[in-house]
């Protein structure tokens, strides 16, 4: 499985550093986050000096949305009337205009606009219909991606789910961009359903032949693989980890408000704040949160030199970039031959984690809201389902997954 | 149980001069079967459906029958309409399989694992043809199932086909479509038309082969009523066979597969059901 980044607030150099470090890969751009002009330039440099491939995220989630450099862009609507914009050449229009954009900016794919679905409806799916059909109309030749943009509650309620897969049969695009927002906007989730329904849509778009790039995802998310996803997305901050539709409509810039530096523990799939890496330096644990040299990052080597960990120089910087290429060689690791086989690794992997999150806990590290203790269990479950339901051809149709 | 009774034996040689020795092998609502021979064709089945019978119907199931035109399918030589004292009878001219219904095959005990795997071969063979012409059988179960001498199953029983490019002969507002209780998956007996395709007939050919591979058919064994069969299909998963009759478990895994609840977890088509089968068998030298 492969790691997209998904581009949010400052994160353009870390772009060209992890891009250049990989020698390439995909990012999604965000135009909430960069100017038409820092659009342009940054997929040209990243396409010629890092070998890299770019999408564009258009976020029309909220198309009533007044975030001043999202609505500056060409592609967005001056004005927008729910009741006409959708039927009429204003569709056109943006479509247009989204493909010029997609054009200059070298794009592997079209990631089409889409609302954001509270809940799964008729007139949600109604819409989604309708762009894609105009689309492909418009842009033949072009590999189309529809955006499936969830509110938690509604990845979370199978019924809606269910109505999405069926009516999604129609849609005649090659794959979906598929974002939804965490479960009481918590950055571990907890709740099995919500995992078990977005595995059952990733392994059913895979089934059907179709690509699938899930966006703003945290290492939690590895678990996609067991699905047959091929293209997972993670950034910096935990606001491109998860989605927070409301970031789109805020007219202000961003805040992050919590600076908070966390060291990812690959063994534990936990996050930890530095204070508490000092806990584990004085109990001994601290070697045991080391990561595996396969995992190829040495962007917190500093942290395992023998000091305390609170008076060595690990900042946002590096923590960020030991986050995004451990993640990415664990995404490189985790689809396996067969779906059995894929399986079995990450539950070896999570019961791993479970194991050192157990034994730090003892000694008084935690990882709080970041501890991957708390999503073992909906993780379990979730791959339990996806067993049951999709396993037999999920096992059966693994090579051309 | 009492058998209605046919037309007196004038009656066929006055409409069916073709055909001697007229004889009643079976009899179910509107309908009345008959084993003949002909001269050229030799052993045929005549049925005779007595009004008052649906004669759209009826010829959407000949039509059914003829488009499908699998090797699996007993053939139509003939039908049409004769008078009688019930009024105008339809009748219909078949090929005769001489054999067993899998339903009385099955009352004796489950198949040996071999058979299991002829059945699941050649019922989803004609499947698939009904899948290419965009035909959806619904109907499949033992009792429409028959294997005759030399080992061969075959699918009967159009009546219930579905073509899917005309127009449903069901009312829509029905609560439940037209059904077998125990076979038919969710979307058919909640008569969600627009869902009804191959994936239906897979569910219901994945419930058979169970039925095959343990004698039981645990949707039906015990039920008091149809509703009863209803709810268990949408609440309890089949339990997973455990037959082991491949060496990575494969036909439990296609089994599994083929009767999940909603029909997106099935396989895709009956095509991919008819080479994952294929794969199975070859390896087991079938």
């Amino acid at each position: 499985m492969d790691l997209l980044l998904q581009f949010g607030h400052g994160m353009m150099e870390h772009c060209r550093t992890l891009l250049a470090s990989w020698s390439g890969g995909t990012a999604i751009l965000s135009p909430r986050d960069l100017t038409p002009e820092q659009l342009t330039r940054l997929a040209d440099e990243l396409r010629r000096r890092c070998a890299a491939s770019v999408l564009l995220d258009p976020q029309f989630f909220l198309p009533h949305s007044d975030h001043e450099r999202l609505t500056s862009h060409d592609y967005w609507p001056t004005n927008y009337a729910t009741g006409t914009f959708w039927s009429g050449s204003e569709l056109d229009a943006m479509l247009h205009a989204l493909d010029d954009l997609n054009l200059t900016l070298h794009t592997t794919a079209v990631i089409l606009p889409g609302l954001l679905a509270s809940t799964i409806d008729d007139d949600w799916l109604n819409l989604q219909a309708q762009v894609a059909a105009r689309a492909r109309a418009m842009l033949p030749g072009r590999q189309l991606l529809a955006t499936v943009a969830l509110r938690a509650d509604a990845l979370r309620i199978t019924s809606q789910v269910e109505e999405l897969l069926e009516a999604s049969e129609e849609w005649p695009v090659d794959g979906i961009y598929l974002i939804a927002e965490h479960p009481n906007a918590g950055y571990i989730v907890e709740d099995p359903n919500w995992l078990a329904n977005k595995l059952d849509i990733v392994a059913h778009f895979r089934l059907a032949g179709q690509r699938v790039v899930v966006g703003y995802c945290t290492h939690q998310m590895l678990l996609l693989a067991a699905a047959g996803a091929r293209e997972f997305a993670a950034g910096t901050w935990m606001n491109v980890r998860s989605f927070p539709p409301d970031k789109f409509s805020a007219a202000l810039e961003e805040e992050i408000r919590q600076r908070a530096t966390w060291y990812f523990c690959p063994q534990s799939l936990s996050e930890y704040k530095v204070p508490f890496l000092d806990i584990a330096w004085r109990q001994n644990l601290l070697d045991r949160m080391r990561p595996d040299r396969r995992l190829g990052s040495s962007y917190a080597d500093t942290l395992f030199d023998g000091a305390q960990p609170s008076t060595v120089d690990f900042a946002e910087q590096s923590a960020f970039r030991h986050y995004l290429h451990s993640l990415r060689s664990l995404a490189g690791e985790a689809r396996r031959s067969s779906f059995a086989d894929t399986l079995a690794a990450h539950l070896q992997m999570i019961d791993e984690a479970e194991h050192v999150c157990e034994r730090l806990s003892l000694g008084g590290v935690t990882g709080q809201l970041r501890d991957f203790g708390r999503a073992i269990d909906a993780n379990r479950a979730a791959l339990a389902v996806l067993e049951r339901t999709r396993g037999p051809v999920l096992q059966r149709r693994w090579a051309e997954l | 149980m009492t058998v209605p009774v046919g037309p007196p034996p004038d009656w066929f040689a006055a409409h069916f001069p073709q055909l001697a020795q007229v004889i009643q092998i079976g009899a179910g609502g509107q309908k009345l079967v008959y084993s003949a021979v002909e001269a050229t064709r030799g052993s045929v089945v005549l049925k005779l459906l007595r009004p008052p019978v649906d004669k759209e119907e009826a010829r959407r199931e000949i039509l059914a029958v003829q488009t499908v035109a699998s090797a699996h399918v007993p053939v139509i030589y003939q039908y049409g309409v004769a008078p009688s004292e019930w009024g105008d009878v339809f009748w219909i001219i078949e090929q005769l399989i001489p054999g067993e219904t899998l339903r009385q095959i099955v009352a004796a005990g489950a198949l040996p694992p071999t058979d299991i795997l002829r059945l699941a071969r050649d019922i989803s063979e004609p499947l698939l043809a009904a899948e290419t012409c965009n035909i959806v059988h619904r109907d499949v179960k033992p009792d429409n199932i028959m294997r005759s001498q030399d080992g061969t199953f075959w699918l009967l029983a159009f009546g219930l086909a579905r073509h899917l490019g005309l127009s449903s002969l069901t009312a829509t507002a029905l609560p439940f479509g037209k059904l077998t209780p125990g076979y038919a998956p969710p979307e058919q007996f909640r008569n969600h038309k627009k869902q009804i395709d191959a994936r239906s007939d897979l569910f219901a050919l994945g419930v058979t082969l169970y039925e095959a591979a343990t004698g039981v058919n645990p949707f039906r064994a015990g039920a008091r009523d149809p509703l009863e069969m209803l709810k268990r299909v949408e609440k309890e998963p089949l339990p997973r066979l455990t037959l082991e009759l491949t060496p990575a478990k494969e036909f439990e895994d296609l089994v599994a597969a083929m009767t999940q609840r909603r029909r997106e977890h099935r396989p895709r088509t009956a095509r991919e059901v008819v080479e994952w089968i294929a794969d199975i068998c070859r390896r087991q030298g079938i």
